[in-house]
């Protein structure tokens, strides 16, 4: 664990603002601390609406270690694309939606889209994670579609689009594609 | 406002659509809704007219297949639809025995006299309530009933009048998958409901083939139904 990661995450965002995507380089074992200082303190303080897509972990299992953490999840939305290929799909609740695959990026979108609905009124911060493992479901030509016009919507309504990435894991053409959608790519190891 | 010379739009209030649209249907224009089942023509409908009511637009939905009951446990419950939209009577439901009915018409076939009382049945509840958006859901029991396409025609004709004298805009749902029959050569504008298939994902899709009064995107859409309202994002062409 690295102490005050989380605090440092929370000023990188306060420091850059809304309108700008913006890419974690994290490492394994401090993605806890990145996922905390993103959720807890920054999105928390700031009352955003907080939209966690997951295509790594199940929205269940991401929620019972938060809560674990003391990460408070009542104010977070999940779209989870990960749980139907693992054929462990829980019940739909109004806090997680489920895509049946991270294949399906138009209807990730989609999901994204209807959090904002819901939450009308309310800035949005939207966490994808993470690059690999969309990466790893999708080829590169509509992973590179799927993060521009994700991040571009995102943009165009003032809100915190942020990509989680494990450098370390990555092939360089995912690399260069993540460079191209960022507008900040920050380093933390 | 439409400038002089250019027709009105009825913003159908579905954001996405609108966008295709660029800025909604030409009023008084007849929208076939075509597409096999499930694919989202009843919900789109009814979005339609919930968002008409919103925007002071009263509307009538014809239901042919179904009762008004079931037809509307079938679709999304809509998180800005009220039931005082029905019982205020800003979304009118009736279902089309009780207009053969009201017209004094037996269940047999629709000769052309038939359809004509049909017609004025139709015209006198859009007058009745102001309509200024009609459902018809859906038009393929109707013409069933038909068997004459010359008198299908005559039917879309005549309704076609009785709209343009009411500023009234329409969608008719049919679960055509291809639109080369009557309905589609005559109806101002068609949308093509669909599911595409991608690597064994079904994704749900809108593609508006055309709309007569306006210029408009004609590329295939990903759409999700949802209580928030029909959500619409264009298909990504890499997987294609």
């Amino acid at each position: 664990m690295s102490e005050g990661l989380h605090i440092l995450v929370a000023t990188k965002l306060e420091e850059i603002g809304p309108s700008t995507s913006v890419a974690f380089e994290i490492k394994i074992d401090s993605y806890f601390d990145v996922v905390r200082g993103i959720i807890d303190e920054f999105a928390a303080k700031k009352d955003l609406a907080c939209v966690y897509v997951t295509a790594s972990v199940p929205a269940s299992t991401l929620s019972a270690a938060l809560s674990t953490l003391e990460v408070s999840v009542s104010d977070l939305s999940f779209v989870d694309c990960i749980s139907h290929t693992l054929m462990a799909a829980g019940e739909r609740s109004k806090s997680t939606v489920f895509v049946e695959s991270p294949t399906m990026l138009e209807n990730i979108i989609l999901k994204v889209e209807y959090f904002a609905r819901v939450k009308e009124g309310k800035r949005l911060l939207v966490v994808l994670d993470s690059v690999n493992s969309f990466a790893l479901h999708n080829d590169i030509k509509m992973l590179t579609e799927f993060l521009t016009i994700l991040t571009n919507s995102l943009k165009s309504k003032e809100a915190y689009p942020v990509l989680l990435a494990i450098p370390e894991q990555m092939k360089p053409e995912i690399k260069e594609v993540m460079a191209m959608v960022s507008d900040v790519i920050i380093p933390l190891s | 406002m439409a400038k002089k010379g250019e027709r009105g739009r009825c913003a159908t209030g579905i954001e996405g659509l609108d966008n295709i649209l660029g800025g909604g249907i030409p009023v008084s224009n007849i929208v076939l809704v075509a597409g096999t089942c499930g694919t989202g023509k009843t919900t789109l409908g009814f979005e339609f007219l919930v968002r008409g009511v919103m925007a002071g637009e009263p509307g009538l939905l014809i239901t042919t297949a179904e009762g008004p009951d079931k037809l509307l446990s079938n679709i999304p419950r809509f998180i800005f639809f009220h039931d005082s939209m029905l019982t205020k009577g800003k979304v009118s439901i009736v279902t089309l025995k009780e207009i053969t009915d009201s017209a004094g018409l037996s269940g047999s076939d629709l000769d052309e006299a038939a359809i004509k009382k049909v017609i004025a049945a139709i015209s006198k509840l859009i007058a009745a309530h102001k309509v200024k958006r009609l459902v018809i859901d859906t038009i393929d029991t109707l013409l069933t009933e038909i068997k004459d396409d010359a008198l299908d025609a005559l039917l879309l004709a005549e309704l076609s009048v009785v709209l343009h004298k009411n500023e009234c805009t329409a969608l008719l749902t049919s679960s055509a998958e291809k639109c080369d029959r009557i309905e589609g050569r005559m109806a101002d504008g068609i949308i093509m409901m669909g599911n595409l298939e991608r690597k064994g994902d079904l994704l749900r899709t809108m593609q508006l083939v055309k709309m007569k009064g306006t210029g408009h995107s004609r590329s295939k859409y990903v759409i999700d139904l949802t209580d928030a309202g029909v959500l619409v994002t264009p298909l990504f062409k890499g997987g294609l």
